[in-house]
């Protein structure tokens, strides 16, 4: 009897919680329809969708598969790179702007860039180190960028033709589907064999190796989808800038934002980078108008205080509160 | 492939150079090596502390070698406030990444905060001495560069005989060894991070003069310095002082050496490179010996 009621509760929380989902995506999928797609706040969505895929893909690295990554900028700075040489080269012969074919091959160059440091880093290197090669890998790839002659153009960047642009929409919805999309592969791939071996690998490589888990094929894996993710979304930024340099690409924010975002909303959680993604969305998109040229400062501040009193992030003080979920 | 003179300056240049980067080293060394905090915002520190020279040798008009005694008093106690206000939590912690993330945390506020105040202008301090060169075996030395070695060579020695004479340095020692057995001992770990955080931050003071009296700076040089600071330390090999310090003397060796035969753009790239080399091959650092089971 208690049993029985047991799960009709749960499934019925499970039923609230997937209809909540299915509103909020059809929500946010209208907005357009009665919404100025331009104005502000449709920019500030934008911009939480791109942090949403970027954050995914480092949440499946770190969050469950526990390699701290600090090379997301350079899988960016990649995927939009590609997009732009295999535009203004002409290599697929399609046509470029929103192609799903480019975005795709921006996604894979990257996961290529991940597979090669991965497998040179992730059999030599855990934990603090792997994150100090990641970083310097990324630092070798910005100055070949910068120094990278005709093909690159060095500081300059690359300019894609804007003469395509018509509307805000088609960036709107495809981060979002991307959003979706990124969310979704993780959230299966969390669930299947492969995701059971990751979060073995977090807990405890050592066990795992020993229950036969191939350690760096796993951890090689996990790193190449996370960097495809991260390509791809390079691939939808590099539509948005039209202009392509090491400055606007291969900021370090495009490595601090998906940390934050994801330690903010809580580490290793479906939901937590996209809590993350809207929180900093806000911060970094409203505080630039409102608060000026202090508004780093406060985000310091605020990194700061998240980390010293919600180290587990929002998604952690839900376990807080109730203890039985 | 050019003259033996000039590659010879560019050594001792790279020596010069290589030592700031090596204090530096120290600095994170320590801190990393008692909390495993890797302390991003050190190049971030580094510079206030220049900015804090700067202001007082343009408002008060204290030479910036007088001001050493003010600002490692500060310097210290910055130390301490960081660790008691902010790392104190997040170093009991086993999770590493609340640590690095306050660290970054701090270095976004300083950084925007230098901006703030000081404007993102470079700044340098020109002392009535600080282009006085002179010729010694028919090579140039400036003498704020020599002086600057020379503290960052005290400075060094100072730190390695403290850690080795005096009991909170065993102490210090014993917790970059083994962290549980060092409290198991009896030995308050929050009282030997709070004393490590403080020499970190004294050695980053120090730094601090050093730069501001022999390069310009900006707000923004902080992640660039921490960055390579991070790679000296590698380099040399966590735990110890001495070992930090020579990583930081070949660091500066490589730079500008690869800026000689390559050319300025791709001396980083050499720098990260040889960095990755280093971590695959001998990731206990070049002159480190126990780390092995740490990388």
């Amino acid at each position: 009897m208690k049993d029985s009621i047991y799960t009709y509760v749960k499934t019925g929380k499970r039923n609230i919680g997937i209809s909540f989902i299915a509103l909020a995506v059809i929500a946010l999928g209208a907005l357009p329809f009665y919404s100025d797609v331009d104005s502000f706040f449709a920019y500030y969505l934008f911009l939480c969708f791109v942090y949403i895929i970027l954050a995914q893909g480092w949440n499946l690295v770190a969050g469950y598969t526990g390699q701290i990554s600090l090379g997301t900028h350079a899988f960016f700075a990649l995927g939009a790179y590609t997009t732009a040489i295999i535009w203004l080269h002409d290599v697929t012969k399609t046509w470029y702007y929103f192609d799903p074919l480019v975005m795709a091959l921006s996604g894979l160059v990257a996961a290529i860039f991940a597979i090669f440091i991965g497998i040179l880093l992730v059999s030599r290197l855990r934990g603090d180190y792997f994150s100090f090669g990641t970083l310097a890998a990324a630092e070798v790839l910005r100055i070949v960028i910068l120094r990278g002659g005709k093909f690159t153009e060095g500081a300059m960047g690359l300019r894609i033709p804007g003469d395509d642009f018509t509307s805000m929409h088609i960036y709107y919805w495809t981060a979002l589907f991307l959003a979706i999309l990124a969310t979704a592969v993780v959230y299966f791939l969390i669930r299947s064999r492969i995701g059971l071996a990751l979060k073995a690998i977090r807990e405890d490589e050592t066990s795992a190796a020993s229950h036969g888990v191939h350690i760096l094929r796993y951890k090689v894996l996990a790193f190449a989808i996370g960097a495809f993710m991260m390509g791809v979304c390079g691939s939808l930024f590099a539509y948005y800038l039209f202009m392509i340099n090491p400055l606007g690409v291969m900021n370090l924010n495009w490595m601090f934002l998906p940390i934050l975002i994801c330690l903010l909303g809580g580490n290793g959680t479906i939901f937590g980078p996209i809590i993350g993604a809207f929180i900093v969305g806000v911060l970094f998109s409203y505080g630039d108008v409102y608060v000026g040229q202090i508004h780093p400062m406060l985000s310091g501040i605020i990194i700061i205080l998240v980390m010293k009193f919600l180290p587990t992030g929002i998604m952690g003080l839900k376990d807080k509160i109730s203890p039985l979920s | 492939m050019g003259d033996i003179g000039l590659i010879v300056q560019v050594v001792v240049n790279g020596i010069f150079l290589g030592s700031m980067y090596g204090i530096a080293a120290i600095g994170l060394s320590l801190i990393f090596g008692t909390m495993r905090i890797v302390f991003i915002a050190q190049g971030a520190v580094i510079v206030l502390f220049s900015y804090f020279c700067f202001w007082l040798f343009t408002l008060l008009g204290i030479d910036p070698y007088l001001s050493i005694i003010p600002i490692i008093i500060v310097s210290l106690l910055f130390g301490l406030g960081f660790y008691y206000g902010l790392f104190k939590e997040a170093a009991a912690l086993e999770d590493r990444i609340g640590s690095l993330l306050i660290a970054v945390g701090l270095m976004f506020f300083m950084e925007n905060f230098m901006t703030v105040v000081w404007t993102p202008n470079p700044r340098a301090i020109v002392t009535s001495y600080g282009f006085y060169t002179f010729k010694l075996y028919g090579i140039n030395f400036t003498l704020v560069r020599v002086i600057g070695l020379v503290m960052a060579v005290l400075a060094t020695i100072a730190v390695a005989t403290f850690l080795k004479k005096t009991l909170i340095g065993t102490a210090v020692r014993a917790a970059s060894e083994d962290v549980e057995a060092t409290s198991l001992m009896g030995i308050n770990p929050n009282r030997v991070n709070a004393f490590t955080f403080a020499i970190g931050i004294g050695l980053a003071g120090i730094a601090g003069i050093t730069l501001a009296t022999t390069y310009s700076f900006d707000p923004m040089y902080g992640i660039d310095f921490a960055i390579k600071a991070l790679v000296a330390l590698t380099l040399g090999g966590i735990g110890r002082v001495g070992a930090a310090f020579m990583g930081g003397i070949i660091l500066g060796l490589i730079e500008l050496l690869g800026t000689y035969f390559v050319g300025a753009g791709w001396s980083q790239a050499i720098v990260f490179a040889v960095f990755l080399l280093a971590l695959n091959f001998r990731p206990q650092g070049l002159f480190g010996g126990t780390a092995s089971d740490k990388a």
